[in-house]
């Protein structure tokens, strides 16, 4: 029972570092309705940047960890008005968008490999190896403050969609963007600020990311988990992807811990399928219609 | 620079052509985006070696079933084809995004699940694989494959695939069955995958999962967009240049997917129909073309002289007419 | 019964809480035209995606010559012989005109894609029945001479032209207009009047219509049906309707005035 628990909590952990990935993709969805399939790039570039603040500014981790988000903050905006405004403005087809969502991903990538080169780096240790005990469970302590800090981060972002006239705009974007231009609200800032947030969720599960693995040029394949996350929980709802990636964190872990750890990156395709065979719109997803 | 060197090339190109191919058809003519045909690849390069490597003689290699080279490839083609019906079937009656999800988590899943699977050999490979892949096969392939698609896009068929990628509700009200039509469009880029798949792993005589990640998968796209969205004459040029082009252009490795990635971003927000605008280097397509460009320069020409007779009126009557 | 190409009974839709369209029942005569007028947002366009398919209905039913058709597959429903042009045009903008024309003709024609493959001659003897088909709707219509115009160059009123040609290529019994005169000048909607009076005789189909221009609903509508809010307000003839002080006031508010 106590490795149960213990897998449930190893689970959850890594679940917050999902949830933190899938909650700045499923914003960005919830406005656009369009996968940023940069994503993980940035994701990757927070990791970088995050130690590069470590090792080469010399930061101390707070400040480091400010600066990292900032940093793909920026970056996503970035992103948005190069590859993607330029699209919007013409209403491409939403094929164009993917497609360019794909080459900034492929440039985000290979400029590390091309400049900083491929070898993976390791976090200077920030904090103590040893984990705390909890009675039977012992949690690490990076595990307990990546969560804790996500739950921080999700709430405020929460806070700050629900309670201020920014995150109401937001909202109202979200159902109906032209409806909301009418409306006088000047969506290009909406969309700026969603990509701004969601580029900062990226640079903290980057980081994060990195100091419990290694950072490496590819990092942004892992959010392919976090892609499937949000579809489990509910494509564009963001209590849905914190759901969604905190039950594949566990899932994922009980898989690997009971089963093999072989499959373990396969049980998110397995959620996939399921999900879309049984409940496309996810747990949390309501049916949306087109109007014509 | 000797022939066997440009040989491979060719070859190379020639296969990368045909998966190429089945993705200009599926994105290029139907609007759909896949991130895992490499996972197609895989399906025909392993089953179609498992129909063409010889039984096992020694404990410890992999055996097949000795079958004829014309086996494996059909063999290959169907079981991806299979495979993407499936898929298919789960994911092209929901929006757009599910169906990119859903592949990049194919093929994924697909090189996932043949690393761990030990009887192909794993992570590490399956080698021996006879090698039947002959330039003159490649290029019969490539020939054949270039003349379904092309007598395909100009049928009724074809254009209900462009129809799709243009405006599929407008599609649908135009009687149009939009599922069927996208399933088309994936089996039959699935299936040419897995073709190329199978000549692909009879070319380089053994096959890993890792040849068929997603890098292979967006390269592939790359292609097509390079070429042009709706254009065969330009997948087939693209193929040629983006798989010679590295060869030639070595010590600029590193940095060649920096410029693939930039320039796709560019080729979007500025000129979608890539390297051949959309058309096509064909008799019909050139004449297409020219007839287009003659209509518009007809039509602007009548608007000028419109124009004109209108301004005189005005002056004429010296009053405030005019369109509102 | 009374020959009725349309019939709908007590449609209902639903988005979340609201209901855009709320116990609509109206009938369209064969051979009619009939408008279907409101005020902005009153749910016209939605009864249009009812009865096209593309949205499922909450309640209620759509017969189409006596047959049900709501919540059926939108190109079983045109295929049936029910077709729509859009309020924001769609047309298939990177296509010419005739090619337009020509992928809405598909269902003319038979040949599977084997034979399309092979180049077989039922390929080639329908292809050239489909070609002389969208030749012809063209000619008519008058846009033969702008056959190979890409359709997003075309000007604004010759492009929903191009859609009502695109429409009538499926050969359909009733025909949906939705706002055909929408940015036309009094000469376009006259001639756009005089247009689908002829395209109702020709082809000898219905038209329903929604229309904000009340002079091309006055003038041609024998029917009308004014939605008000998602439910109907007032049924009947041009005078009727006109005259019934519901509707003056719904759309004048009541001061009167003159609409535009």
């Amino acid at each position: 029972m106590s490795q149960f628990l213990q897998q449930l909590v190893n689970g959850l952990s890594i679940g917050s570092v999902y949830a933190l990935m899938a909650v700045g993709y499923s914003l960005v969805y919830s406005i656009m309705n369009f996968s940023n399939f940069a994503h993980g790039g940035v994701i990757m570039l927070g990791a970088y940047f995050g130690f590069f603040s470590l090792t080469s500014l010399k930061l101390p981790f707070a400040a480091a960890f400010i600066l990292a988000s900032a940093g793909t903050a920026l970056l996503a905006v970035l992103i948005e008005r190069v590859a993607y405004k330029p699209l919007r403005d013409r209403r491409a087809p939403f094929l164009y968008f993917i497609i360019s969502a794909m080459g900034a991903s492929i440039l985000l990538e290979n400029i590390v490999i091309a400049t900083i080169g491929p070898t993976f780096r390791t976090y200077p240790e920030i904090f103590a190896r040893e984990p705390i005990s909890l009675g039977v469970l012992s949690i690490g302590r990076l595990d307990l403050i990546m969560f804790f800090v996500s739950a921080f981060c999700l709430a405020g972002l929460i806070l700050f969609i629900e309670k201020t006239r920014i995150g109401k705009a937001i909202q109202a974007a979200a159902y109906n963007m032209k409806a909301c231009a009418l409306m006088g609200v000047n969506t290009d800032r909406v969309v700026l600020i969603v990509f701004a947030l969601g580029g900062f969720l990226a640079g903290v599960a980057g980081v994060f990311f990195g100091m419990k693995y290694t950072v490496y040029p590819q990092i942004g394949n892992i959010t392919t988990k976090s892609f499937i996350a949000a579809v489990f929980g509910g494509l564009g709802s963001l209590p849905g992807a914190v759901i969604g990636s905190v039950l594949l964190g566990i899932i994922e872990t009980l898989v690997a811990g009971y089963l093999s750890s072989q499959y373990r990156d396969l049980i998110a395709f397995v959620i996939l399928i399921g999900v879309l065979i049984f409940r496309p719109t996810g747990i949390m997803g309501k049916s949306t219609e087109d109007k014509a | 620079m000797d022939w066997t060197y440009i040989q491979g090339i060719l070859m190379l190109a020639g296969i990368n052509l045909i998966a190429v191919l089945g993705l200009c058809l599926l994105t290029g003519f139907t609007g759909l985006f896949s991130f895992g045909h490499a996972g197609f690849m895989a399906i025909g390069a392993y089953i179609g070696a498992l129909m063409t490597v010889p039984p096992a003689t020694m404990a410890g290699n992999i055996g097949g079933f000795g079958l004829p080279f014309a086996v494996g490839i059909v063999a290959g083609g169907a079981a991806a084809g299979l495979v993407s019906w499936l898929l298919g079937r789960i994911t092209l009656n929901l929006k757009g995004d599910y169906f990119c999800i859903a592949t990049l988590g194919f093929g994924e899943a697909v090189r996932l699940i043949l690393n761990n699977v030990k009887t192909f050999g794993g992570a590490r490979g399956w080698p021996g694989v006879p090698q039947y892949s002959t330039v003159w096969a490649v290029l019969v392939v490539d020939i054949i494959a270039v003349l379904f698609l092309a007598n395909l896009v100009r049928s009724r068929h074809g254009r209900n695939m462009i129809a799709v990628r243009e405006e599929e509700l407008a599609a649908q009200i135009a009687g149009i069955d939009v599922f069927k039509y996208k399933m088309i469009a994936l089996i039959v880029s699935a299936v040419y995958a897995g073709v190329a798949g199978v000549l692909f792993g009879h070319y380089m005589t053994f096959i890993q999962p890792k040849m068929f990640s997603m890098t292979k998968s967006t390269e592939l796209t790359i292609i097509v967009i390079f070429g042009g969205l709706g254009s065969i004459s330009g997948s087939v040029l693209g193929a040629l240049v983006l798989t010679a082009l590295p060869e030639l252009l070595r010590a600029f490795d590193i940095w060649r997917l920096v410029f693939y990635g930039a320039a796709v971003i560019l080729i979007m927000i500025s000129r979608p129909k890539g390297l051949m605008g959309g058309m096509e280097l064909s008799p019909a397509g050139l004449r297409k073309v020219a007839a287009a460009r003659r209509a518009r320069l007809a039509f602007r020409a009548e608007a000028l002289r419109e124009d004109a007779a209108e301004g005189l009126r005005a002056e004429g009557e010296a009053s405030p007419g005019g369109k509102a | 019964m009374s020959a009725n190409v349309l019939e709908v009974k007590g449609l209902t839709k639903r988005f979340g809480g609201l209901a855009a369209v709320n116990d609509v029942s109206f009938d369209v005569r064969e051979g009619g035209i009939s408008g279907l007028i409101g005020p902005n947002g009153a749910g016209k366009t939605t009864i249009f995606n009812l009865v096209t398919g593309v949205y499922k209905v909450t309640a209620g039913e759509v017969s189409f010559q006596g047959r049900r058709i709501e919540n059926m597959e939108p190109y079983k429903i045109a295929d049936l012989g029910v077709t729509r042009t859009f309020q924001n045009i769609r047309l298939f903008k990177n296509l010419s005109v005739f090619d337009n024309v020509l992928t809405a003709c598909h269902l003319s024609a038979k040949y599977t894609i084997p034979e399309a493959i092979l180049r077989l001659p039922r390929f080639r003897r329908e292809e050239k029945v489909l070609a002389d088909k969208a030749t012809f709707l063209l000619e008519i219509m008058g846009l033969q001479d702008r056959r190979d115009i890409q359709a997003n160059n075309l000007p604004y009123g010759l492009q929903r032209r191009l859609e009502i040609v695109r429409a009538l290529a499926l050969d359909p019994k009733l025909l949906l207009l939705d706002e055909p005169a929408a940015g036309m000048n009094p000469d376009e909607t006259e001639q756009l009047m005089r247009l689908i009076s002829e395209i109702r005789e020709r082809f000898k189909l219905s038209v329903l219509l929604i229309e904000h221009h009340m002079d091309l609903v006055m003038g041609i509508c024998e029917h009308i049906v004014v939605l008000n809010f998602g439910q109907k307000l007032s049924e009947g003839s041009a005078d009727t309707v006109s005259s019934d002080p519901k509707v003056m006031e719904a759309y004048l508010g009541s001061s009167g005035g003159n609409k535009c």
